[in-house]
């Protein structure tokens, strides 16, 4: 027993911390010119433009599958980018000592968010591609302008279902062939029920599109004319670029100041402060852009719970990423102990719970279509799960690698407090992040009328990975050896450093 | 006397007071360091049956008490493990196999209706594992136990830190574990015993 040495600890803090604080004491918590991290944002760099080079290539040879693989990189890396600022508001929003020290790698992360306003040209740029409704849109706005005001024109379209019927692949449902080929309800459950409900509407009117849904989903659409518009869309997404620019910029600049003016309270008050307001706009924002971004490729469909779900996302990659790169920092010497068991105990306990989350939304979103079988909002898992094979075996990894491994992985107190465990399961979580990213565009791509026929994993995926990745990356590493890699600066880092979960 | 040897196999030295039958030596302390490098001294020399008792959670106590892991995590997850198959076998037997009723047009058996009560079954009996394997895990509730023999021990809810130790410890002696007990520096070294009726 090492008693003495016990004895000899400071008093008011138990032995084991003040032991930490020693080593803590020494590191200067910036990366040296030596290290390995120095140059990490050049290796990063590099293959950002390595993906940027061939996804320009692809996006001259296969336009449309570049279109949506780049969606798909950069949904999965604004994930990360948001979840990161998700965790900074909220670690002021609670006022929070244990995170403290975690706090600036979250922070380098969301340091990230403006490149994303670049990132973000290719998609602009593949608008009419990746959303179908522009094209409704644009049909709606030149019907405003023949009827005046559009919001009045709903008497109007009986006339143009002739027309929507040519341009049908758009709704996401085929043209009529198409659903005779497939006759099957999205569960195979009653198609009889499925069948009595179409012939209910299709004997209003008995066209050339025997189609019943169009007329439905014509009139859902026209609905939405205003809000999925090419101008009010672009508005949307300068704000929630502007938004995200500013709260970043807000709270990067405030906590790297406060390095330097060692221990300021009002620059801690003042980022508190914000911080309830910045969580509202955080969460509208975050939830319009998975609806105009994501939701609306499939614009006849829709999920009120669709922003929580990618918010839902984001915190669980965050949390996960977050996890990795401290780790990684606390492996290369570069943190000491300001960041050691206790702070990844309690980081794992959010990852899990956000796991836990996420499945709870996903499955809530899932349970309440799969229940009601209206044929509009089935849509969404019609074309995951009965293209046969590709997307309807990713569909179950999804629910076994994505949930279940890691909830029993990381549900054990021992398993939190084991750092390669850990790391171990922030790994896993991150590889389903982009499993499931890919799911969740990728369906998009290989959609046939109703279904997503194939799944072919494209050197295209790869390449705007690496091209959106390497990027974002690049500039939070560059970030990481300009800056401390904990607040040095803030009133409770000493708190942070002596973190203890009883 | 004869009853306190029996219990205590070490008993060697008679008890300083005729009293009664010693129950627990409750040693006090001013700050959550001196009771923390106490407890760690306790700990060290075996005792089984001892408390620290604190005005609030002294971080690290755990570790300076010698505590192993909580079972309350194994008590939750047979609950909840429990609670998940039985919803599951609920449901199968009754809707899947013996009686199926035919609601809103989904088979009998289907995993997604499930996964709500199953959920729910889990949650509900882990919740129960939880409090019921922690009041049982600590003995809980109890009316009765010799610190509340002290008056000073009120202050525990206060500002002053206290160890006890029963006198039920196969360790227990009086006149060692007194010793012991001074050698950590208490404020104070209280030995409550049985009251016998006169």
């Amino acid at each position: 027993m090492s008693k003495p040495k016990k004895k000899s600890a400071a008093k008011g803090e138990s032995p084991k911390a003040s032991k930490k604080k020693a080593e803590a004491k020494s590191p200067t918590y910036r990366i040296p010119a030596d290290s390995p991290w120095a140059n990490a944002w050049k290796v990063a760099a590099a293959f950002g433009g390595i993906g940027l080079v061939a996804s320009i290539f692809g996006m001259t040879s296969d336009p449309d599958r570049f279109a949506y693989s780049w969606l798909f990189a950069f949904m999965t890396f604004l994930a990360v980018g948001l979840g990161a600022l998700f965790f900074v508001l909220a670690q002021h929003l609670t006022g929070a000592g244990w995170g403290v020290t975690l706090r600036r790698v979250s922070e380098f992360l969301m340091s990230g968010l403006p490149v994303f306003a670049l990132l973000f040209v290719p998609v602009f740029f593949n608008m009419d591609r990746l959303y179908p409704w522009l094209e409704h849109g644009e049909h709606g706005e030149a019907h405003e302008e023949e009827h005046g005001d559009g919001e009045h024109g709903d008497g109007e379209h009986g006339d143009e279902h002739g027309e929507e019927a040519e341009h049908g692949s758009w709704l996401g449902l085929g043209d009529g062939t198409a659903q005779a080929q497939d006759p099957r309800d999205p569960w195979d459950m009653h198609p009889d029920e499925v069948a009595a409900q179409a012939a209910e509407h299709g004997a209003e009117e008995h066209g050339e599109h025997h189609d019943p849904e169009h007329q439905l989903h014509g009139e859902i659409l026209e609905s939405k004319n205003w809000f999925l518009s090419r101008g009010f869309f672009l508005v949307r997404m300068a704000l929630y670029f502007a938004l995200w620019i500013a709260m970043f910029w807000f709270y990067f600049s405030n906590s790297t100041r406060q390095d330097k003016e060692k221990g300021k309270l009002a620059i801690t008050k003042r980022m508190e402060l914000l911080a309830p307001v910045c969580t509202i706009l955080f969460g509208v924002t975050l939830t319009g852009a998975a609806i105009d971004w994501t939701m609306s490729m499939e614009p006849s469909w829709y999920s009120t719970i669709f922003g929580v779900q990618y918010f839902a996302v984001s915190a669980v990659i965050a949390h996960a990423v977050i996890i990795l790169i401290t780790m990684g920092l606390r492996r290369s010497g570069l943190i000491g102990n300001a960041v050691h068991v206790e702070h990844f105990h309690d980081i794992g306990k959010l990852l899990h719970g956000f796991i836990i989350f996420w499945a709870y939304i996903s499955f809530s979103q899932f349970m309440l279509i799969w229940y009601a079988g209206i044929p509009e909002e089935s849509t969404y898992y019609h074309l995951r799960w009965w293209g046969g094979g590709g997307f309807l075996n990713l569909s179950v990894i999804m629910i076994l690698a994505g949930f279940i491994v890691p909830f029993f992985i990381l549900m054990s107190r021992n398993a939190k407090r084991n750092l390669p465990v850990l790391t171990f399961g922030a790994a896993w979580v991150a590889v389903m992040h982009i499993v499931q990213c890919y799911w969740l565009y990728m369906p998009y791509a290989e959609q046939t009328g109703l279904v997503a026929t194939s799944l072919r994993l494209h050197w295209l995926d790869i390449a705007s990975l690496l091209a959106v990745g390497g990027i974002y990356l690049a500039v939070v590493f560059w970030n990481m050896t300009r800056y401390p890699l904990i607040p040095v600066g803030d009133p409770r880092v000493e708190r942070a450093l002596h973190h203890e979960v009883v | 006397m004869a009853a306190s040897k029996k219990k205590t196999k070490k008993s060697h030295t008679p008890a300083t007071d005729a009293d009664g039958r010693p129950l627990l030596y409750l040693a006090e302390y001013d700050t959550p360091a001196d009771v923390m490098h106490a407890a760690e001294k306790v700990r060290d020399a075996g005792y089984s049956r001892w408390d620290v008792h604190t005005p609030f959670p002294v971080h690290g106590m755990d570790r300076a008490m010698g505590m192993p892991d909580s079972k309350v995590g194994w008590i939750v997850l047979a609950m909840g493990l429990t609670g998940c198959t039985t919803a599951f076998l609920l449901m199968w037997w009754t809707n899947g196999i013996d009686y199926e009723l035919v609601i809103g047009g989904k088979p009998g058996f289907s995993i997604p209706s499930m996964i709500p009560v199953m959920f729910e079954l889990t949650i509900l009996l882990s919740a129960f594992g939880a409090v019921f394997g922690m009041f049982g895990l600590n003995q809980l509730p109890r009316h009765w136990h010799p610190v509340f023999f002290s008056d000073r021990f009120d202050r525990c809810s206060d500002d002053k830190f206290f160890i006890s130790i029963e006198a039920a410890d196969p360790e227990f002696d009086l006149a060692d574990t007194r010793s012991l007990l001074e050698d950590t520096h208490p404020t104070n070294i209280e030995l409550i015993q049985e009251e016998v009726a006169q």
